[in-house]
């Protein structure tokens, strides 16, 4: 019994000298759900868009999420989070979105495709009739590289887009795009996102292959 | 040809430095151990106590394997090199010896050399002692080798070595079912030869701790306090493992209890003791060291 006590002490000490003192636990924040973002994120009119997601562990996971951070005048910055099972799983689907704007005092959470903090917003941009007469948004030439942070490529949003945007805000429901061209299964999202779309990472193997695999690669 | 000729003199020459450097060991080891002045520094006779040349000798090999971590950089002259090896030899063999000083008596605080040695001739004590001797050894040179020619850090490692072995030795009566002192009045070999196993596996353990890459001496430091306390609880599962795995039979449980105290008094025991103690340490190794967990690397 004596042992045993010993032993669990020695595990305690173990798991709490690991925490307090090694490095690997420094460095990387830790979000428990969407409200820890006003504490990480400093910048004022600033977007979050959910790049990349993870999970590392055998029987616990860790999972761990990539954000790209746009600030409306700040250079535009990657961040590595972990997070919690429940928020990893709940965003699952919501990859290329933007789940968190700052916009002054100002917080919102419903999942967006990105960019929708400045669509309207004429400090960035203004609306412009293009040539087949669509209203389509335009940014100014100081934040003429935004398109590309945000991942729209050759994207511009529309009227409809943007109305159609509001009226889900207005519903608190996430919006994906008309067509729904953002999100894990949006063209857009996959098209500006192909590090997290590869095929290596998106093909799930069976133990056969895994097998068949580890003895081509190690024999 | 003269360029070879040439490195096979400097090989000789460094070789006779080098025993000139034991040479002068023979007198150091004379500061700690006065009482056996006359037979260090004059004829050994090997035959007249075992246990004697046994003690003695360990500390040799000892000191040639510290010896080997130390390096000779030739392209930055002969006599420097020289003068490098002499003064880096000379504080392996201070730290060496005052290590062992310290372990031994941190181990033998109820015996003493002279009478377990010189006057008893106690094998099993001359045994235990080979054993730290090497250890030590073992340890001096990792921490010489991590400390990189730098005199402020080896000195912190050794003191943080030191700590870590007096502490890992007090751990064999946790672990063993032999009692140190007891057997040891007593010349038990079986004891000698599970203490023997025990003080390898440790100094396998510590040294695979302080075997790693280190850029910042304070994330060093912790890293291999991280690793000697897992060490700690990964060690017993082996133990307690390799115990199941090999029972042992050890008189008869029913019968009297002195049948069992004999069983594993003897020689049998001690070596099947030692091998668990050797065997868990090195599966203990491989646990804390050998197991790569990646990095999100790859995916970020």
């Amino acid at each position: 019994m004596y042992k045993f006590f010993l032993y669990t002490i020695l595990i305690i000490l173990y798991l709490g000298l690991a925490k307090v003192l090694s490095p690997s636990e420094h460095g990387v924040q830790y979000l428990q759900n969407a409200g820890g973002f006003s504490k990480i994120i400093k910048g004022n009119q600033s977007t979050v868009i959910l790049i990349d997601t993870h999970a590392t562990g055998f029987l616990i996971k860790t999972y761990y999420q990539k954000f790209r951070v746009i600030s409306g005048y700040e250079n535009v910055e990657e961040l590595i989070v972990r997070t919690s099972k429940e928020f990893a799983k709940k965003n699952l689907n919501h990859i290329g979105l933007s789940l968190y704007r700052k916009s002054d005092e100002l917080e919102e959470f419903l999942p967006l495709p990105p960019g929708s903090l400045y669509i309207g917003n004429r400090e960035f941009g203004e609306w412009k009739i293009n040539k087949k007469g669509q209203t389509v948004w335009k940014f100014n030439k100081v934040f003429k590289n935004f398109p590309k942070y945000l991942g729209w490529g050759k994207f511009k949003p529309d009227m409809n887009f943007y109305q159609q945007m509001r009226s889900s805000i207005s519903l608190n429901h996430p919006f994906y795009g008309p067509h729904k061209e953002f999100g894990p299964e949006g063209k857009i999202t996959r098209r500006n996102f192909p590090h997290f779309f590869k095929e290596e990472r998106m093909k799930k193997l069976d133990m056969k292959t895994l097998l068949i695999e580890y003895f081509k690669e190690n024999f | 040809m003269a360029e070879i000729f040439d490195r096979l003199v400097i090989r000789i020459l460094l070789a006779a430095f080098v025993c000139l450097m034991i040479y002068l060991y023979r007198y150091a080891h004379v500061i700690f151990y006065p009482s056996v002045k006359r037979q260090v520094l004059k004829k050994i006779h090997p035959a007249e106590n075992p246990a004697d040349t046994l003690h003695l000798f360990s500390r040799l090999v000892g000191i040639s394997i510290i010896f080997s971590s130390i390096t000779f950089n030739e392209s930055s002259g002969f006599f420097l090199s020289l003068f490098h090896f002499a003064v880096w030899g000379t504080i392996a063999i201070v730290l060496y010896l005052l290590s062992l000083f310290i372990i031994e008596s941190i181990v033998f605080y109820n015996f003493d050399y002279t009478d377990e040695i010189l006057k008893r001739k106690n094998m099993s004590y001359a045994f235990i002692s080979f054993c730290h001797a090497i250890v030590i050894a073992y340890l001096t040179k990792t921490v010489m080798m991590e400390a990189e020619n730098s005199l402020v850090i080896l000195l912190v490692l050794w003191l943080f070595m030191l700590v870590i072995v007096g502490f890992s030795v007090k751990y064999f009566t946790f672990i063993s079912k032999l009692t140190l002192n007891r057997l040891l009045i007593q010349k038990n070999l079986s004891l000698c030869f599970s203490y023997g196993g025990f003080s390898l596996g440790a100094g396998f353990i510590i040294a695979s701790c302080f075997d790693q890459e280190h850029y910042d001496i304070t994330i060093y430091c912790i890293q291999v306090l991280l690793k000697t306390v897992l060490s700690l609880i990964i060690f017993p599962l082996f133990k307690k493992g390799l115990v199941k795995i090999f029972p042992v039979y050890l008189g008869d449980e029913r019968g009297e209890v002195g049948q069992i105290d004999t069983d594993m008094q003897s020689l049998g025991y001690g070596f099947y003791e030692g091998c668990i103690f050797i065997s868990a340490a090195i599966l203990t190794t491989m646990i804390v060291n050998r197991i790569q967990f990646g990095t999100i690397y790859p995916f970020f």
